[in-house]
């Protein structure tokens, strides 16, 4: 399935991310080598692999945030638009971070619009944002159960409420590529469902794309369609499988 | 009956006990190593007071210390309150040149610090910057009063300038040290998600650095009112004129009146900063608490 040429993925204009012959490498070790991934417009891939395989390196090199030493990443956030350099077009990622690198020091609220940064310019940002705007990033706050007081500082909630404060800025930014590392580490089952549901919606419903670091086998199974695993010791021994075949194929078709 | 069949559910137990196992041995640390830069610079200090303690010494002569001081200090009391409107006056006007010192430093210092922080601009502009803000700091408040009073002749505005300068060399370095002590992640994951640099600034350093940035503005308004009161000895306004005459004419009792009245305010600005990082401390750490 990837054995296809890079013209044709180019042209294939359901592909928003082509990484062909990735390797990364930490001094003398390569993390991963030879990687070869697609993503295609409504896919949720799930990337697995137990601790310091290099899901985060991975996930860095897909959007931007890492350089591979060696292949090649393009992306394309809409169908129009030609393949681009990750870091060329990262207002269209949405990154929903470890580390949630929230700011600390401010209200949710302000946190949560943050995700649009990208979208203006400084002098329009430089007083606040766009007051009509607030209302949605309340609405996403209080739909992820943390709406109660839009006006606490972040360092005022808990490790759970924050997550989940970092993932309402990703889907305020509403972006085309979803980049999620380890989103729902400190949810609970109802959050974990209702986190994943949204951004797997976001994925079937609006055509965008997710790559998710995962570790739980049955949230993968449910949720995911195809995941990516790497080997903590082996470079060369990640491989690509599909989670949900019939539903994959069914999806391709209607697009 | 019932043994084997516990034996049966759990993992197959060894049929002698086994003995305690060994811990492991711990890899040695090489002396070496424990040589870093801290501890370097705290064996370095050590060494400089040793030597320094060589180089100091008296008159050589036997004074009776206690005699002496207690003579001055009896000079001092009681505290002649006659000039206290005078010295209201003058307070005030102390007050007003390092308000407005401090308020330009901080604006000037903003800027400048953002160019001097190494996190945040390229190095060569950090060094020239850290230059400018070192050759500031080397003249003393005193020095850049007289060329202030040189320039715009002895009234308050030349201790606005003075003081202002003299700041600016503090702030800063301050401001500059506050940026470099920011965590960047916030900061890089907005410019990951298509902030320019200025809004990854704004909402990814600025949020976090202003607590030390008004700590450290308010110290500088304490330290600048204490400054304010110096600078009249060279005529640039304020509290130093009357200081100086009447320590000229040792009137020691009117010199106390105006010291305690610095007493005051500088005292009421250290509670004020004190109020607010306990205000902001107590809701960062609020998370902490509970």
């Amino acid at each position: 399935m990837d054995s296809i040429d890079k013209n044709a993925h180019r042209a294939d204009e359901n592909v928003v991310i082509s990484a062909r012959g990735l390797g990364f490498r930490r001094g003398e070790r390569w993390i991963f080598r030879g990687l070869d991934l697609t993503v295609r417009k409504g896919e949720f891939i799930a990337l697995v692999g137990p601790s310091g395989a290099g899901k985060t390196t991975l996930l860095s090199c897909l959007c931007g945030l890492l350089q591979p030493q060696e292949g090649e990443v393009w992306v394309r956030p809409n169908a129009v638009a030609n393949p681009q350099q990750p870091r060329a077009c990262r207002r269209h990622f949405g990154i929903i971070f470890q580390s949630l690198n929230l700011i600390s020091n401010a209200d949710l609220l302000t946190n949560v619009q943050c995700g649009r940064l990208g979208r203006y310019g400084f002098l329009r940002t430089l007083l606040g944002f766009p007051g009509n705007e607030r209302c949605e990033a309340y609405q996403l706050l209080a739909d992820l159960g943390v709406g109660a007081d839009p006006y606490k500082w972040v360092s005022e909630m808990s490790g759970g409420e924050q997550q989940r404060v970092a993932i309402a800025r990703a889907l305020f930014q509403s972006p085309a590529l979803y980049f999620a590392d380890e989103p729902v580490s400190n949810l609970d089952t109802y959050y974990a469902g209702r986190v994943l549901g949204l951004l797997r919606q976001q994925a079937s419903q609006l055509g965008r794309s997710v790559c998710c670091v995962l570790h739980d086998p049955s949230l993968i199974s449910r949720w995911a369609d195809r995941t990516i695993a790497l080997h903590p010791d082996d470079p060369g021994a990640w491989r690509i499988r599909d989670v949900r075949p019939q539903a994959r194929e069914l999806q391709g078709a209607g697009l | 009956m019932s043994d084997s069949h516990q034996q049966d559910k759990s993992r197959p137990t060894p049929s002698a006990p086994t003995p305690r196992p060994l811990l492991p041995t711990l890899p040695a640390r090489p002396w070496y190593e424990r040589l870093n830069a801290l501890n370097m610079t705290l064996l370095i200090f050590l060494l400089a007071v040793v030597f320094s303690g060589f180089f100091v010494s008296g008159s050589g002569r036997s004074v009776n210390v206690i005699e002496n001081l207690s003579r001055f200090a009896q000079d001092f009391f009681p505290p002649d309150w006659s000039v206290l409107d005078r010295t209201a006056a003058a307070l005030l006007e102390t007050v007003v040149i390092a308000i407005l010192a401090t308020f330009f430093a901080i604006i000037v210092s903003l800027v400048l610090a953002v160019g001097a922080a190494q996190n945040l601009a390229p190095s060569w502009v950090v060094i020239s910057i850290r230059m400018i803000l070192n050759m500031i700091r080397t003249v003393p408040s005193l020095i850049w009063a007289v060329i202030a009073v040189v320039a715009v002749g002895a009234n308050a505005v030349a201790g606005v300038i003075a003081l202002t300068f003299y700041s600016i060399g503090y702030l800063g370095k301050f401001f500059s040290e506050s940026f470099e002590s920011m965590n960047m992640d916030v900061a890089r994951s907005l410019r990951g998600i298509g902030a320019d640099p200025l809004q990854a600034f704004q909402y990814g350093i600025w949020p976090h650095a202003r607590p030390m940035i008004w700590s450290h503005s308010i110290w500088m308004l304490e330290y600048n009112i204490r400054s304010a009161s110096i600078i009249g000895y060279v005529g640039a306004g304020g509290l130093g004129l009357q200081l100086h005459a009447y320590q000229e004419y040792g009137q020691y009792d009117r010199f106390a009146t105006v010291l305690i009245c610095i007493l005051v305010v500088v005292t009421s600005l250290d509670f004020l900063s004190e109020w607010i990082r306990r205000r902001i401390k107590r809701r960062t750490d609020r998370n902490l608490s509970h």
